[in-house]
């Protein structure tokens, strides 16, 4: 009995390490700090296409609401590349990847995921999974 | 066919009242009575800004893998995608059933995707749309939109054939649109257009153009004069046959043209009712064409292959069209000072086009409206109506 308990506890520690190692858009991974640098770059190169409140308009996709759906089952990484490649529209890939991040942290706070203690990064947009809902798993 | 014969003849059978585009010696020696296009800044209710997609190639019409997955393109029409949708449609649909499957997607539901689907629900497939919009909200939907296919590649990089590709694509969809003249709400309808100009036509000024970004002017790969018998060609209107006040030199020709709106909702009311789905997605990168349950796929995302297909060969042509309120008194159009103006059902379109525009447009991907173009342009339309003389009271 003692043996399958430890057993279990030793499979579940696993499973808890490989879950931290991809984490997912409800888990923290931005700051407030970030997503305030964010904003500001947000109005300054984004809001004249998709409005002070990222609500889009007619012809231009909002980016709040449908991009939970548009973007789940992706990793944040597929938001992340398609902003630094493809936007601002007139001029692809002008700004930084650290400014992108910053970006995509106002996004994600825009949307009402949590914000947490860590800033995102480029690099580690790859190990997040862009989770349409909270994982159930991970509930805190 | 010649077309001035058809003309006649469709005149000298009873048919086609209105349709005045004969050679001057035939029409009666009146000018033709126009009604003044009311040209005021505050009756543009709509400005439309899109981006065409140039292809350097031409249209991007290969088959590539993706997994176990087989992609057929459908991109890349640049000015001309409208013109071209039903032929493009039929040459990528007949691709698509050599593979033997009855069930495709097709990723995109602007003009060239919605048609595609169309014409492949028409081939007895099942066929389900992945789109992340639906076709008045693509840039399809802020063409001008009428009959007269242009370029589609540079002359350095054209793929071979491509001439009777074009003309092909051509030819087939103009006897695809043939069924919807005639149909209420006049999904494609017909009207006189007048090319003015203060200077003679052949005295146009041979100073090359240089792009806004200062490279030369592109050379476009020559299309050839191969439509001339399904394409309008202007004649020159003697002074005493010009309708237009003050201006020197007119050439009159007749023009097809789409009422977008009754057009889209024929498009889309067969698409439903000949059994098609749609799946409202967002693809971000060609791997997950691969896990979709359809293995046949015809991919129409128009200029946005330069992105999600990374595909540099896609080159961006902004346009900008502004709407100014219906007018159905207005049957004709006219091009004067770079501006062109075409009475639909929707409003009077007004844009600006010439080379100075088209320096300002290539490679450009700003897609926001400019309120400056809008009213410019349309101050041009306003001053030439101005000439009209006031009717008295
Ligand atoms: C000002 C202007 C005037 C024009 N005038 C004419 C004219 O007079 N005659 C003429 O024939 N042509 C004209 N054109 C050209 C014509 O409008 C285009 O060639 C045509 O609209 C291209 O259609 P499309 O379906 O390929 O692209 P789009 O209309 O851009 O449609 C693309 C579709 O793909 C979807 N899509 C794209 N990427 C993705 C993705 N990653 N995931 C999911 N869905 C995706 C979009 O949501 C959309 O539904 C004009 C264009 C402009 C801008």
């Amino acid at each position: 009995m003692r043996t399958k308990m430890i057993a279990t506890v030793l499979i579940l520690a696993a499973g808890m390490a490989t879950a931290q190692a991809r984490s997912s858009i409800w888990d923290g991974v931005y700051s407030d700090a970030q997503a305030d640098r964010g904003r500001t770059s947000y109005m300054q190169n984004c809001s004249r296409c998709h409005g002070a409140s990222l609500m889009g308009t007619y012809e231009i996709p909002p980016l709040v609401g449908r991009i939970m759906p548009y973007y789940a089952g992706s990793g944040l990484d597929a938001l992340f590349d398609y902003i630094s490649t493809a936007m601002p529209l007139d001029h692809p890939g002008a700004l930084s990847p650290a400014t992108n991040a910053d970006i995509v942290a106002y996004i994600l706070k825009s949307n009402d995921l949590p914000s947490g203690s860590k800033e995102l990064t480029a690099a580690g947009t790859k190990a997040i999974s862009f989770d349409a809902a909270k994982p159930r798993a991970k509930k805190k | 066919m010649d077309r001035r014969h058809l003309l006649k003849n469709t005149l000298a059978l009873g048919g086609l009242a209105g349709l005045s585009s004969l050679p001057a010696a035939a029409q009666s020696a009146r000018p033709a009575v126009l009604m003044p296009i009311r040209a005021h800044a505050d009756r543009i209710y709509d400005i439309k800004c899109c981006i065409r997609p140039f292809r350097t190639k031409g249209p991007n019409l290969s088959v590539e893998h993706v997994g176990d997955a087989t992609v057929i393109h459908n991109y890349g029409h640049h000015g001309s995608g409208w013109c071209l949708s039903w032929g493009s449609a039929d040459m990528q649909v007949q691709k698509a059933m050599s593979f033997g499957t009855r069930k495709i997607a097709v990723v995109g539901s602007g003009v060239i995707g919605l048609t595609t689907a169309v014409q492949a629900l028409r081939a007895g497939m099942e066929v389900t749309i992945y789109t992340r919009e639906l076709l008045p909200r693509t840039r399809s939907y802020r063409a001008n939109g009428v009959w007269g296919p242009g370029t589609v590649a540079l002359a350095s990089e054209a793929q071979a054939g491509l001439g009777d590709i074009w003309e092909q694509m051509c030819r087939v969809s103009w006897k695809n649109f043939r069924p919807y003249m005639g149909m209420a709400g006049n999904p494609i309808a017909w009207s006189e257009h007048y090319e003015l100009s203060d200077t003679p036509f052949d005295a146009k000024s041979s100073a090359p153009l240089t792009m806004a970004n200062g490279e030369p002017a592109p050379v476009f790969y020559d299309m050839g004069n191969r439509l001339g018998d399904i394409t309008s060609i202007p004649e020159v209107l003697t002074p005493d046959l010009n309708p237009f006040p003050g201006v020197k030199y007119a050439r009159h020709s007749t023009k097809m043209f789409w009422n977008f709106s009754e057009y889209g909702h024929l498009l889309t009311t067969e698409f439903f009712a000949r059994g098609g789905k749609i799946v409202m997605r967002d693809f971000h990168s060609p791997d997950e064409l691969a896990h979709l349950p359809e293995k046949v796929i015809i991919n129409c995302p128009g200029y946005a292959a330069h992105d999600w297909w990374r595909d540099k060969a896609m080159i961006p042509v902004r346009g900008q069209t502004e709407w100014l309120i219906p007018q159905p008194e207005v049957n004709y159009g006219f091009t004067y000072r770079n501006v062109e103006t075409r009475s639909k059902s929707d409003g009077v379109m007004v844009i600006a086009i010439g080379p100075e525009q088209f320096a300002k447009s290539w490679k450009n991907s700003n897609e926001i409206a400019s309120r400056a173009e809008a009213e410019g342009a349309v101050k041009v339309v306003a001053e030439l109506m101005s000439r009209f003389p006031t009717r008295p009271a």
